[in-house]
């Protein structure tokens, strides 16, 4: 409950969505490790913040970068700020210090909505679809701030998540799990993002649907987007990562390319079981 | 005969006037449904809302008539709702801009809205007295009837007449268009998709880009637009007292609640619901199960269940009754 006495704790309701303006921009203030993120396309730099202005730190000097169409994956335990360091990245959080490049371009300050139209694609975890529109009509929704025509991108869409062409006429809410984060990420992609931000797209869905997400995200990588997504099953998305992240109470704890951190025996043994 | 007798009284008495009585509640519900989608508080200011925009279209019909412009056996009051409309989205959107905004940017809490509304409502309720007086007003011209009864009894050579008023008839003709139109709009075109996409999901809506201050804006203009048209229309098939629109809030209420908050489909149903309820259980079936009921069976009383003057308990009852057990209505709508 905040102090402010005409608003009231509506928990999953995610405000920060709504911050206009952005964090701070502060000198780089570096890490130790390397990282490789010179030739990064989306790249959080040395974030450190939390959410709300006064709100306790969450991220510490984290760093997150993606290259040009390749698949970064964020793992590590719970509660190790994974989510975070996406939302960072997306202008969800009150950055004390670090800094959110876009293909060069520095958009620490920028809000989500004008990162939307920067080319970023957000996906959240939860309530991520308009469950009372059709599998269209979100879709549209998706592409509203396009004003050109975007039938080419809808048949894209459609390719590459055919179930939901036969589907397009029905309640987006009726679909199964799988089925609503395809809704989700085709949503995201009708704006033709440079960028697509996944925060668990394969949470609560059984193993083979996973599978088949998995593979989609890899044809939408293939097809030049950057995705940068958090997964809870590590093993097979650091399989699929060109790199993965492996987060720890909101710092960068290891660093590598996806099978890298599979063969690292400190990383199996501490997030892989084994 | 006696059979087609008890169908045309109960036509004359009861079903023509719940529908036409019906297709206004919808149009008042389908206001207060839209509020609580996209704003999301109960606006209790809708009722003096209506009483608002049809003094307006009162006192241009007055103007019109004193200036000898008339529709023919249309009502003037037709050529007068535009300005109305004008008028009363201009309140609003003043009454948004001057109040709701502030708490809307502070992201109060509903109730707090709701008491907000209640406040509002007492401006607007004191503002149409002060403007147009407390009293009945008539503003009702051109034809009377459709049909009236004494024609339709020469018609058909039976007993009992069967009258449907002017305004009965455009009641339902208006309120058929402008539903039509308002899902239309819903379904088909962007705006009305942005509006149900922001309803149904804030902050995927915010993602998207659709920018919520512009779907405030659009939603304020189509409530003035079915407040004045609901308004304007009670006030044709009875008389306009600002009072009364006050009173009205109840089953407009009911209605919405019924229907299940947030559909629109749930605000017509439930329109219709609420109207039939009140009518037949106030209405004297003595007639009509005269006619029915073999004549040692004729009932002695005027078999009626509630005197008119509680009809509003019948929407009260329904209201209570749906809130304990059916809270989210017919229609799946949002809980209260």
């Amino acid at each position: 409950m905040s102090s402010n006495p005409y608003q009231d704790g509506r928990g999953n309701k995610d405000r920060t969505i709504t911050k206009s303006g952005g964090g701070t921009l502060n000198v780089d203030t570096g890490t130790e490790q390397d990282k490789h993120t010179g030739e990064a396309f989306l790249i959080g730099d040395s974030m450190t913040g939390g959410y709300g202005k006064t709100g306790p730190d969450i991220l510490h000097d984290c760093t997150i970068a993606v290259n040009k169409g390749e698949i970064a994956v964020i793992v590590g335990p719970n509660g190790a700020g994974k989510s975070t360091a996406m939302k960072a990245t997306f202008g969800m959080l009150h950055l004390r210090a670090g800094s959110v490049r876009l293909d060069g371009q520095d958009i620490t300050r920028l809000s989500p909505q004008a990162r939307v139209r920067q080319g970023m694609g957000f996906v959240p975890q939860t309530s991520n679809i308009f469950t009372s529109m059709t599998v269209q009509e979100n879709l549209e929704m998706g592409a509203f701030i396009r004003t050109d025509d975007f039938s080419d991108t809808l048949a894209q869409v459609y390719n590459l998540f055919p179930i939901l062409k036969d589907k397009r006429h029905q309640a987006a809410g009726e679909l199964s799990g799988g089925q609503r984060q395809q809704v989700a990420v085709g949503r995201a992609l009708m704006t033709q993002p440079k960028v697509l931000l996944l925060d668990e797209p394969t949470a609560g869905v059984s193993p083979i649907v996973m599978d088949e997400l998995f593979d989609r995200i890899i044809e939408v990588a293939r097809s030049g987007i950057s995705v940068l997504m958090v997964e809870q099953n590590a093993r097979q998305a650091l399989e699929i990562a060109d790199k993965g992240y492996v987060l720890v109470q909101g710092a960068n704890a290891h660093t590598g390319t996806g099978k890298e951190l599979l063969a690292d025996p400190e990383v199996r043994q501490s997030f892989l079981g084994g | 005969m006696d059979f087609l007798n008890a169908i045309v009284a109960l036509s004359n008495f009861v079903l023509i006037p719940a529908i036409a009585y019906g297709s206004q509640l919808a149009l008042g519900a389908l206001g207060v449904t839209l509020i609580y989608g996209i704003l999301r508080f109960s606006n209790f200011a809708h009722g003096d809302t209506m009483a608002f925009g049809t003094m307006v279209v009162v006192l241009v019909t007055w103007w019109f008539q004193s200036m000898g412009l008339n529709l023919g056996p249309l009502p003037t009051a037709l050529l007068a709702l535009p300005f109305g409309i004008i008028a009363c989205s201009a309140l609003v959107i003043g009454t948004d801009k001057l109040v709701y905004k502030f708490y809307r940017e502070q992201k109060a809490k509903p109730v707090i809205l709701v008491i907000v509304s209640m406040g509002v409502m007492f401006i607007m309720n004191g503002l149409v007295r002060f403007i147009i007086g407390p009293n009945d007003q008539r503003f009702a011209d051109g034809e009377r009837f459709i049909i009236s009864a004494r024609d339709f009894k020469q018609m058909t050579g039976l007993q009992e007449g069967l009258a449907i008023k002017t305004t009965q008839g455009l009641t339902v003709i208006t309120a058929l268009i402008v539903v039509a139109l308002l899902f239309w709009f819903l379904n088909r075109t962007r705006t009305g998709k942005s509006m149900r996409a922001y309803s149904d999901n804030e902050d995927l809506a915010l993602l998207s880009g659709i920018n919520p201050e512009r779907v405030v804006l659009y939603t304020w203009l189509i409530v003035a637009a079915l407040a004045t048209v609901a308004g304007t229309l009670y006030g044709l098939d009875k008389t306009f007292k600002p009072f009364t629109y006050f009173q009205l809030l109840l089953p407009i209420f009911a209605s919405a609640i019924v229907g299940g908050l947030g559909s629109p489909l749930g605000a017509i149903t439930g329109g219709f619901v609420i109207a039939f309820s009140e009518v037949t259980i106030t209405y004297a079936w003595k007639k009509v199960l005269t006619y029915l009921l073999p004549e040692n069976l004729a009932p002695d009383g005027l078999v009626q269940l509630l005197s008119t003057d509680y009809k509003f308990a019948v929407s009260f009852a329904i209201l209570v009754i749906v809130l304990l057990f059916k809270p989210t209505g017919l229609f799946k709508g949002k809980s209260v």
